[in-house]
């Protein structure tokens, strides 16, 4: 015990050093943010001035964003779709990621790495294709049009098939022994265990959804479908640009993501060895 | 059982007149436009003026911005599926060319609908193809000097001495300016880019030949546009702003004397009050020794177009007709409440017009910039507009960072040859 | 493409032959969709890369697209850029997400939650405002310029944005401002796998941090490094949204990335649709090449 003590005594420098890194990483991750968050209260001409502190016009930017625009159509349509393809997309990607790393065979891995080529091809090439694939199936202007295609991505399957090789085996062939089906191994015993990678994924899927921007524009042409990305667009494609409502706007758009890395951040930190002791 | 059925036969004969009638009864044109403040409000003034005309007709507006209105347009004509396009479309001047001939077709032709001698000839000219017309022009573009008047006497100077001016006269005064005052007499965004265009249209001269090729290499007035910029940029004159929020900045809080621009930055200007009266309106420079400068241009601005594929065309047409094209009073209305300038020229008629503006000393600014937008030169668009003009901003940039001008452009030339070559 | 259809295995051992195939199920709503959604556009865009002309006016121009490929200036200056990009910012990017992930997986560590969240806080704050503020801060008039020039560090306010390497910098700072925490979330996930206990043991033994960081962090975490390193590769080789706010691809094509020239020849130019889908195609088999090489060298290790 004498030992340890020791041994942090020694470890103090290296401490501070620690401290004094994380203290410069926090504080340029969160300026921008701050600036953001201060323009939302500050009028146009304060912004204009690179004013670094609270002003008293939040009220009126939040009059001339409510007046001019469908904040509340557009925060809803969003949250609705972010959510629904997050749900969806956690669903169907985990089951693919633990039925590849569970059920491994070399078949499975050649399918695997061709699904990983999917991942490789840039949203602007596929954009006209898929477009007009949609177009003839109808989809236009509807969540399962705008969801589908983050529904099942390369991306998340990859995430939970990586996340799944540390999951243990012996808790499979015991689920196994007591006679419990395989779906139900998946949804009983590998969910509940796996909350940290899901909380991750859902975070980073939420996150994606939510700022998508292309695909949104071109499937969700309906005016009652206008998601935030597209009001925010809106709100700087003006003559006379006003930076206060914009900020405004963008500083509600981080609420939801925020929201949620709160959320689920203890799962990121708990960890499962911590819960299943 | 019969009475029953011949009962229910009627009551269905009637609900389908019933619903045709209602269908007859409300026509909706939608239209697509971005700035609530400026186009969304003057379509909307636009519907109240035809409200009262054919009160049978509604007019929905949608919020989108220009690029994506831009990007909708494109994934619908490639994919053919047109059923979400509005009736109505507003496009930047800009793009016109190169959607009226690379989509062609998809856009309703107006060449009969509208009497096109009330617009002033460079505008019409940026959506005509083939011969027809395929757009209503609305905002103006035409380009001004707004200048800080204070600044300026402080130096000495008066809004007499920047007008009818060439570029280095312009250059010297600005020196002059900047030894005085210490402030840079312009301001504009980053790479200068924007005088690309406004230069090379006032002498009357566009990147491209009668036939549609590149001419940039060895032309006489872009090479003379170019080392005008590099002029006014080496002078240390010019602000740089580095996007369109420090632009604005500048503008509001007198880090530079004036900004070139199109008369549309009026509506950005105005927005320092505490500025009121410092300000002043005159026309921009011309480039010297080039025959046919004039110190007249034109700077964005933007245009209606009707979809082909709308089933309502004709009325949506008629309905530009009878408004943007035919009503001198909507445009008075419009420009006292959101300073949107018209291209329709009967409009410069109005009171509205003729007024002093206080925000720039009492100077009718309204009327001197329908002045100057009538003599603005034409000059043909062409599909490869945007490249031709990347290239040139290309081509600017390495001037400025010490390369051989002529072989510069000729390097442009090849560029945008390169990416009209298929 | 190979078929999806179960292959019943040869080397059949029972009841493992039954459950790997009762597997297929878990994985097939997933592969369906893929394909679907992704091969079959990816075709289609394949054999719009063989064809030109403007809009829909198209014609079968064979392989030119990407013959053509090799002369475009601006093309290969896009690579050049976007392989600076790639070999600059996901090394340094992962590094010091990884170290801030150990850092705060600190038992003992104070605020930790405080600094989690703040080194989050980019990912949600938009690109618009972070554009924003980023060309505030290196303008000529900014806050970097006006602190070098009062530390007496230069003599006239530098041009940050518009001379070519500080630009290709500054896009670099943006992107690690901006991923730096994304990747942290997937370490700090991924370190929840590893028992914290192993840790006290390696203290005990008398470890030092470095020591810890090296033998127990990042060898235990290889699964998740390697899916970050591919995803990142992927992500800069595909970079778009920084560069399109920050610069649009100036001065002079210095930062323009290939999607940012695919945008451009799609949406901005007169649309080319063939030889964007031909570029498009490039990024696709680099992406591929090297993804295949980082599995490759992720699985030997």
């Amino acid at each position: 015990m004498s030992q340890i003590r020791i041994r942090r005594g020694k470890l103090r420098p290296a401490r501070v050093a620690k401290y004094a890194f994380l203290v410069l990483a926090s504080f340029l991750s969160a300026f921008p943010f701050y600036w953001m968050l201060v323009s939302a209260t500050n009028s146009n001409q304060a912004i204009m001035e690179m004013r670094m502190f609270p002003g008293a016009n939040l009220i009126e930017n939040w009059k001339t964003l409510t007046a001019g625009y469908a904040l509340g159509t557009a925060f809803l349509n969003s949250l609705r779709n972010a959510t629904v393809t997050t749900v969806c997309a956690l669903f169907i990607s985990s089951l693919a990621g633990y039925g590849f790393v569970v059920y491994r065979d070399k078949y499975k891995n050649l399918v695997m790495s061709l699904l990983m080529l999917s991942m490789m091809v840039p949203a602007a090439a596929t954009l006209i294709p898929m477009f007009r694939m949609f177009s003839r199936m109808g989809l236009n202007n509807s969540l399962l049009g705008v969801m589908l295609p983050s529904v099942a991505t390369a991306f998340l399957i990859f995430m939970f098939r990586q996340g799944t090789q540390s999951f243990p085996d012996a808790i499979i062939q015991a689920a196994r022994i007591d006679g419990l089906g395989e779906l139900r191994i998946f949804l009983q015993m590998y969910m509940p265990i796996m909350k940290p990678t899901y909380a991750a994924a859902a975070t980073v899927t939420f996150m994606n959804a939510w700022n998508a921007y292309l695909w949104p524009l071109v499937i969700l042409q309906s005016p009652d479908q206008i998601t935030m990305p597209m009001l925010i667009s809106n709100t700087m494609n003006v003559y006379v640009v006003d930076y206060g409502m914009v900020m405004l706007a963008v500083s509600i758009c981080t609420i939801p993501t925020l929201v949620l890395f709160f959320a689920l951040q203890r799962s990121f930190v708990e960890g499962i060895l911590g819960s299943v002791k | 059982m019969k009475k029953f059925l011949s009962v229910l036969l009627t009551v269905v004969l009637l609900a389908s007149f019933a619903a045709v009638a209602g269908a007859e009864e409300k026509t909706t044109i939608t239209v697509w436009c971005w700035d609530p403040a400026f186009n969304i409000y003057a379509m909307n003034e636009a519907a109240k003026v035809y409200a009262q005309i054919n009160p049978d007709v509604e007019i929905e507006v949608i919020e989108v911005a220009s690029n994506d209105c831009e990007t909708r347009q494109t994934a619908a004509f490639i994919s053919g599926q047109m059923d979400d396009l509005p009736d109505i479309v507003l496009m930047q001047d800009n793009s016109g060319q190169k959607f009226l001939s690379t989509y062609p077709g998809m856009y309703y032709d107006l060449t009969d609908k509208i009497d096109y001698s009330n617009f002033a000839d460079f505008k019409v000219n940026y959506f005509v193809s083939e011969g027809r017309n395929y757009a209503v022009p609305f905002d103006n573009g035409c380009a001004a000097m707004f200048i800080r008047t204070d600044i300026l006497e402080e130096a000495g100077y008066t809004l007499a001495d920047v007008t009818d001016i060439t570029w280095s006269r312009f250059i010297e005064i600005g020196k002059d300016v900047k030894e005085k005052t210490g402030v840079p007499i312009l301001t504009c965004e980053m790479g200068l880019a924007d005088f690309l265009m406004m230069i090379p249209q006032s002498a009357g001269t566009w990147y491209f030949d009668e036939e549609g090729n590149p001419n940039i290499a060895g032309n006489e007035v872009l090479k003379a546009t170019l080392e005008t910029i590099k002029q006014m940029a080496d002078a240390g004159i010019v602000y740089e702003a580095v996007d369109w929020a420090e632009y604005i900045s500048t503008l509001n809080t007198g880090k530079a004397a004036s900004t070139i621009q199109g008369c549309w930055i009026l509506g950005s200007v105005v927005l320092a009050e505490d500025q009121a009266g410092k300000w002043g309106v005159t026309n921009i420079p011309r480039l010297d020794n080039i025959e046919g400068a004039t110190n007249y241009s034109n700077q964005g601005g933007s245009s209606w177009l009707v979809l082909a594929n709308s089933e309502n065309a004709e009325i949506a047409a008629d309905f530009l007709n009878q408004t943007f094209a035919g009503s001198t009073e909507f445009y008075q209305t419009i420009l006292k409440s959101s300073g949107a300038i018209a291209t329709y020229l009967p409009a410069a008629e109005g009171e509205a017009y003729a007024a002093p503006h206080e925000f720039f000393g009492g100077q009718a600014v309204f009327a001197d910039i329908m002045e100057f937008s009538a003599q603005i030169p034409k000059v043909e668009l062409r599909l490869y507009n945007y490249e031709a003009r990347d290239a040139l901003r290309d081509a600017l940039q390495a001037y400025r960072d010490g390369g051989d001008l002529d072989s510069l452009m000729q390097e442009a030339q090849d560029t945008v040859e390169f990416l009209m070559m298929e | 493409m190979t078929t999806t259809q179960p292959k019943p295995l040869r080397k059949s051992k029972g009841l493992m032959h039954h459950i790997n195939r009762v597997g297929w199920l878990f994985i097939l709503p997933a592969v369906a969709l893929i394909l679907v959604l992704c091969f079959y556009p990816m075709i289609e865009a394949f054999i719009l890369s063989l064809q030109k002309g403007k809009g829909n006016n198209l014609s079968w121009n064979g392989l030119n697209n990407y013959t053509r490929l090799f002369k475009d200036k601006v093309y290969l200056q896009a690579v050049q850029n976007t392989f600076f990009y790639l070999i600059i910012q996901v090394p340094i990017m992962l590094g010091i997400a990884l170290l801030l992930a150990s850092m705060l997986n600190d038992k003992t560590l104070r605020f930790k939650g405080i600094f989690r969240t703040l080194i989050f806080l980019p990912c949600a704050t938009s690109l618009v405002s972070c554009s924003i503020i980023f060309k505030q801060l290196f303008s000529p008039s900014g806050l970097v310029n006006t602190l070098l020039l009062t530390w007496g560090w230069i003599s006239e306010p530098y041009p940050f944005l518009t001379e070519a390497t500080s630009a290709r910098i500054i896009i670099i700072v943006t992107m690690l401002w901006r991923w730096t925490g994304y990747n942290m979330i997937f370490y700090l996930a991924g370190l929840q796998n590893i028992d914290y206990q192993v840790y006290e043991a390696a203290r005990i033994d008398g470890a030092s941090a470095v020591q810890q960081f090296t033998k127990i962090t990042v060898p235990l975490l290889k699964p998740i490094i390697l899916m970050t390193t591919v995803l990142s590769t992927n992500g800069t080789l595909q970079l778009f949204d920084e560069v399109r706010n920050m610069t649009n691809g100036g001065p002079n094509n210095a930062t323009t990335t290939i999607s940012t020239y695919i945008y451009k020849l799609s949406f901005e130019q007169v649309p080319q649709f063939g030889y964007a889908s031909a570029l498009a195609y490039t990024i696709f088999i680099m992406v591929a090449i090297l993804a295949l090489i980082q599995m490759k060298v992720g699985d030997k290790q």
